[in-house]
């Protein structure tokens, strides 16, 4: 749907963006994630035609929209970290000013913010002014307000920021109702566990660069795929220990109450080869599972610059 | 015609506020005030002396309009320096961006809001003007081009302002710069003028015998009188001497600034300096869409 091509964004002396590619698939919903500084803001500014790119191109559905603001800006709802509303408009002026904003107006531009109002239940705050409304309903208005011209995509920045948790269920569930309707969209959060349970694919940005992406199963998959290898034996455990020392995939042993940690680098055939010869050992296996990654765990790890630093300074020392 | 959506905005918010209603009634009290005062001076003057000046009526118009004149170079400024940054501090000016809605419109949906609040100021004024008329000696005429001259100086003053309001991201040094750069092209340009007279003045006393009578007034400012084409005040000043009775344009600036000689700017002065004032207004509006177009802004002043 949405596609990133090598974008870069220089200010200074500083490389905001250093190549990034992204691609969003259409219906999907898209988790950003990044540290702080490492260009989430400059791609969404650029995105929503805020910011212009030095070199780089944004495809909608195939189609260049890097020179073309206006096809972007009909193609793109957004919706900021702040809510940004008037003061002394009401909630109905407010969505009308907006759908003029984008040439509807008359019946058309009512009907629409109404359905608009009823799909993020503020239909019966039509005439309150906008300053008096809860920061929750401010930001169902903001996402109304993002969605007024029909857009493709619909990108989220921190939008969970500041809410209270049932605001915030609230307002994933609007999401998701959202997605089942069609709705392709970009939420940049740093919100992981929200992120991890809402998107079906995520980004990962670091230093500018795409540093992993793909659907979020996928990339759980993976990082699960190199967790430990828990079993829980009940009853004799030298047996199950004698069998794992036996084993090539088996790196590490580590055993705490009736749990044995094993650092497996087998693939899943060898990990069913390996319960079956416990079985047939007698050991009593209680449970056999990888360890369930999160992607906390993986975030941590990918832009942990610390380690790596730690890592070329160990690899450069003389004599090593 | 399609209305511009930010001025419908701005007009539907400021028809609500408190401020729209207290900036006409200080206006209009003021400007009373100026009014009454004035035709109480002039009764009280007939009562004492048994003679009538209706030239003294002429000056209640002059007075008034002068002091509605100051009045409105010095709100304009006020109306428009917060107008964009005022959308960057609430942070709607990026969601307007976003839209479709192409920077020029955003500017020119806030010019025309602040020239309707400028308009209604003018329009509720007019009855204490029109008290001129009960005495005769001001035509409609005289009403139209004054009206003209209040909507140049309008459109200078306001898109200063948010020139500097797109420039500026915040709302206080806007309005401090657009203060600051009206007075420099109000009172700057008479100042040069002055310093270029009092030079001339005494380079012509030395050079000449200073015991020649009068020969320092034949000093002028030289060149440096053009420089009051972009001053709406010298604009204004030319207009209403001339409506006053003094239809002298090189007469009026040449009372200030010594005898320059008579040209086709000094002949068409009103209508010049009307016309690069609107000049030095569109290059401000030029600047403010620039400022704030996306893909055209350089980084913002703090």
């Amino acid at each position: 749907m949405l596609e990133i091509k090598n974008l870069w964004k220089k200010f200074g002396k500083f490389h905001a963006l250093n190549g990034l590619d992204i691609m969003i698939p259409q219906g999907s919903l898209y988790g950003f994630v990044g540290p702080n500084g490492a260009g989430k803001t400059t791609t969404i500014k650029i995105m929503t035609g805020l910011l212009s790119a030095d070199s780089g191109q944004v495809l909608i559905n195939g189609r260049d929209v890097t020179g073309g603001l206006e096809d972007l800006k009909l193609s793109i709802g957004y919706v900021p970290d702040f809510f940004g509303v008037y003061d002394n408009l009401k909630v109905n002026e407010y969505m009308e000013f907006f759908a003029s904003c984008y040439g509807l107006d008359g019946l058309k531009a009512r009907n629409r913010y109404m359905t608009l109002l009823e799909q993020v239940g503020l239909e019966d705050k039509c005439n309150f002014y906008v300053d008096s409304l809860s920061r929750g309903m401010k930001q169902r208005l903001c996402l109304a307000r993002a969605l007024i011209h029909d857009p493709l995509l619909l990108v989220l920045d921190e939008p969970a920021s500041g809410l209270d948790p049932r605001t915030r269920f609230e307002f994933k569930e609007i999401l998701k109702d959202l997605k089942e309707q069609g709705k392709t969209i970009f939420i940049s959060s740093h919100v992981l566990s929200e992120l991890s349970e809402l998107c079906t694919d995520i980004g990962i940005i670091d230093q500018g660069k795409m540093v992993l992406g793909g659907s979020i199963e996928e990339i759980l998959h993976r990082v699960n795929a190199t967790n430990p290898l828990i079993i829980a034996i009940l009853g004799e455990k030298e047996r199950a220990l004698t069998i794992l020392k036996s084993q090539p995939c088996v790196q590490t042993i580590a055993v705490k109450d009736q749990d044995i940690r094993v650092n497996f680098i087998g693939d899943e055939q060898d990990e069913a080869l390996l319960l079956q010869q416990l079985v047939d050992a007698d050991v009593m296996v209680r449970g056999f599972y990888r360890e369930q990654g999160s992607l906390e765990t993986l975030f941590m790890q990918i832009t942990d610059h610390d380690k790596e630093k730690a890592v070329l300074v160990h690899e450069n020392e003389p004599g090593l | 015609m399609k209305m511009n959506p930010v001025y419908k905005r701005e007009i539907t918010v400021s028809s609500r506020s408190f401020r729209l209603a207290l900036i006409l009634v200080l206006f209009n009290c003021i400007l009373a005030l100026v009014v009454l005062l004035n035709m109480y001076s002039v009764v009280e003057q007939v009562k004492m002396t048994a003679e009538i000046q209706y030239s003294s009526f002429i000056n209640i118009y002059a007075f008034v309009a002068v002091v509605e004149f100051v009045m409105l170079m010095f709100i304009m400024p006020a109306l428009t320096a917060a107008s964009v940054s005022g959308e960057r501090e609430r942070q709607t000016l990026d969601l307007l961006l976003t839209t479709t809605l192409k920077p020029w419109e955003i500017i020119w949906g806030k010019l025309m809001a602040s020239f309707g609040t400028m308009f209604l100021m003018v329009m509720s004024s007019f009855p204490l003007i029109f008290v001129s008329f009960v005495y005769g000696g001001v035509t409609a005429y005289d009403i139209f081009i004054l009206l003209l001259c209040y909507l140049s100086v309008a459109l200078l003053c306001g898109s200063m302002g948010i020139c500097f309001s797109s420039i500026f991201k915040r709302s206080t040094i806007a309005t401090v710069v657009s203060y600051g750069v009206l007075v420099m092209i109000a009172a700057g340009t008479y100042a040069v003028n002055m310093f270029a007279l009092s030079i001339a003045r005494l380079n012509v006393v030395n050079t000449y015998a200073s015991s020649v009578s009068g020969i320092a007034d034949q000093a002028n400012s030289g060149p440096f009188l053009y420089l009051l084409l972009l001053n709406p005040v010298a604009t204004f000043y030319v207009m209403i001497n001339s409506q006053a009775g003094d239809n002298q344009v090189l007469k009026s600036l040449n009372s200030w600034f010594g005898p320059h000689p008579q040209n086709g700017i000094m002949k068409h002065w009103v209508v010049l300096s009307i016309f690069i004032q609107l000049l030095l207004a569109a290059i401000f509006l030029f600047t403010a869409v620039r400022a704030i177009s996306p893909t055209k802004r350089k980084r913002m002043n703090k």
